[in-house]
């Protein structure tokens, strides 16, 4: 293929547009690309270690992630739900895709409200990469969970929304100043509640 | 910034001649025309310059209902986070505290369903009253009746006086009727103190204004009633 028309790259996105432009290249290969970028931005936010350079390689979000664990979670826990009644699963499902997205909209927008200076984008990633321990749990508990008494449920719940309220406390509280951390914590901690209790009681 | 000058001559050393007249043409964006403002996210900023210590003073205020100093705690700064927050944890606890509070009572654990229509229900009632109820009252207050309260004083203190039912709600988890009655009596109670007391300056000024009492207390009491008799309903299980 002949590139010499191209121009020369001025960012991050041409660069992998660039990439993109072979057309040679196999559907695999694609859809392997893409699940590198994800699976490397889940250990960047998740594993708090990774993180040294604060959070500056969240600025090339991207949404197929948070999309992916909604789904993944939206589908677990409506499949798990009571079919007994015909609207459940279609209730559960809804609910939990509307209360992601609406969830980490309202979140981003109340830090952006308290003088917080983030990309819109950048903050919806975050949020969507960190409901993905919720979804390991949901997961868990759909397998396993009618086997389980009730208290022995709620360990998993409490270590995994502990730690996707961990992941994300850090970088939303390091948005506001100081006198407003809590203010944009609460709403996050309220959002992996909701969740985890989803997941918890289908 | 961009200098215009015609007169920018340089001297012998090369340095622009400061003592020369210059005009300065100054580049600035054009602003946006506000076709609406009140529908930009900086509109909404002001109602947000709080910070935790406030938010924790102004509860104890709508807590200790009876003392009228609400509108010393809030100052000129009427915020909406409270508002918000405080009724989005209180849908949560309708919904995950109502079902709860069903499951407790049932017999056959095993075969409880759960109401996802609470969701949806508590989303509509709890958001209702917290800012659409305010907006109307705040606007007929001022405009109508003339108050020197602006329609966001309104929405902070109505979002405010819901900060009891975040305890109160959690306890009405316990399935005795009696207790929970009780719980929501001193919730209503403490609520609709809390709004008439602080707007006792300007319900006295005359008849027309008492009034604005009576939806007052009459939304109060829909609201606890609904969250009796939807939320958490005592279902009896029924010998065949």
């Amino acid at each position: 293929m002949d590139y010499s028309n191209q121009k020369h790259p001025q960012n991050y996105s041409q660069m992998e547009d660039l990439k993109t432009l072979d057309l040679e290249e196999s559907v695999s290969e694609t859809i392997m690309r893409d699940l590198r970028m994800i699976a490397y931005k889940l250990k960047y936010v998740l594993i708090p270690k990774e993180q040294e350079d604060n959070g500056k390689e969240l600025r090339n979000w991207d949404l197929w992630g948070p999309l992916i664990f909604c789904l993944t979670l939206a589908m677990t826990l409506s499949f798990k739900a009571d079919s007994t009644t015909s609207s459940s699963k279609s209730d559960v499902f809804a609910i939990i895709f509307v209360l992601i997205w609406v969830g980490a909209f309202v979140v981003t927008l109340n830090a952006q409200l308290l003088g917080g200076k983030v990309s819109f984008f950048q903050s919806v990633c975050l949020l969507g990469y960190c409901v993905f321990p919720i979804n390991i749990e949901a997961i868990i508990i759909a397998f396993v969970g009618s086997y389980l008494p009730f208290v022995v449920k709620l360990i998993p719940v409490i270590i995994c929304f502990a730690w996707s309220a961990y992941s994300s406390v850090g970088f939303m509280a390091s948005l506001v100043p100081p006198h407003k951390k809590k203010l944009a914590v609460y709403p996050v901690f309220l959002f992996y509640l909701f969740l985890s209790w989803f997941s918890l009681i289908v | 910034m961009q200098n215009f000058g015609s007169n920018n001559d340089l001297d012998e050393k090369g340095h622009v001649m400061t003592d020369q007249p210059k005009i300065k043409v100054k580049f600035e964006p054009k602003p946006k025309p506000s076709t609406c403002p009140i529908c930009t996210v900086e509109y909404y900023q002001q109602f947000f310059d709080i910070e935790q210590r406030d938010v924790y003073m102004r509860i104890r205020c709508s807590l200790l209902s009876w003392k009228p100093e609400f509108y010393q705690c809030v100052g000129k700064n009427p915020d909406l986070w409270g508002p918000l927050w405080i009724s989005t944890t209180i849908i949560f606890i309708l919904f995950a505290g109502g079902n709860l509070s069903r499951f407790l009572l049932e017999e056959d654990k095993r075969h409880f369903k759960y109401e996802y229509n609470y969701m949806y229900v508590a989303v509509l009632v709890v958001y209702a009253m917290a800012f659409i109820i305010p907006i109307i009252l705040g606007v007929i207050m001022k405009y109508i009746l003339k108050s020197e309260l602006g329609v966001f004083e309104i929405v902070c203190m109505y979002g405010y006086s819901l900060s009891v039912y975040m305890f109160v709600l959690i306890l009405c988890i316990i399935p005795y009727n009696e207790a929970q009655w009780f719980f929501l009596m001193c919730g209503l109670a403490n609520s609709t103190i809390f709004l008439l007391v602080n707007l006792w300056d300007f319900m006295k000024k005359n008849k027309q204004t008492t009034l604005i009492a009576v939806p007052i207390i009459s939304f109060n009491v829909a609201l606890i009633l609904c969250f009796k008799f939807y939320f958490f309903r005592l279902i009896y299980a029924v010998d065949d």
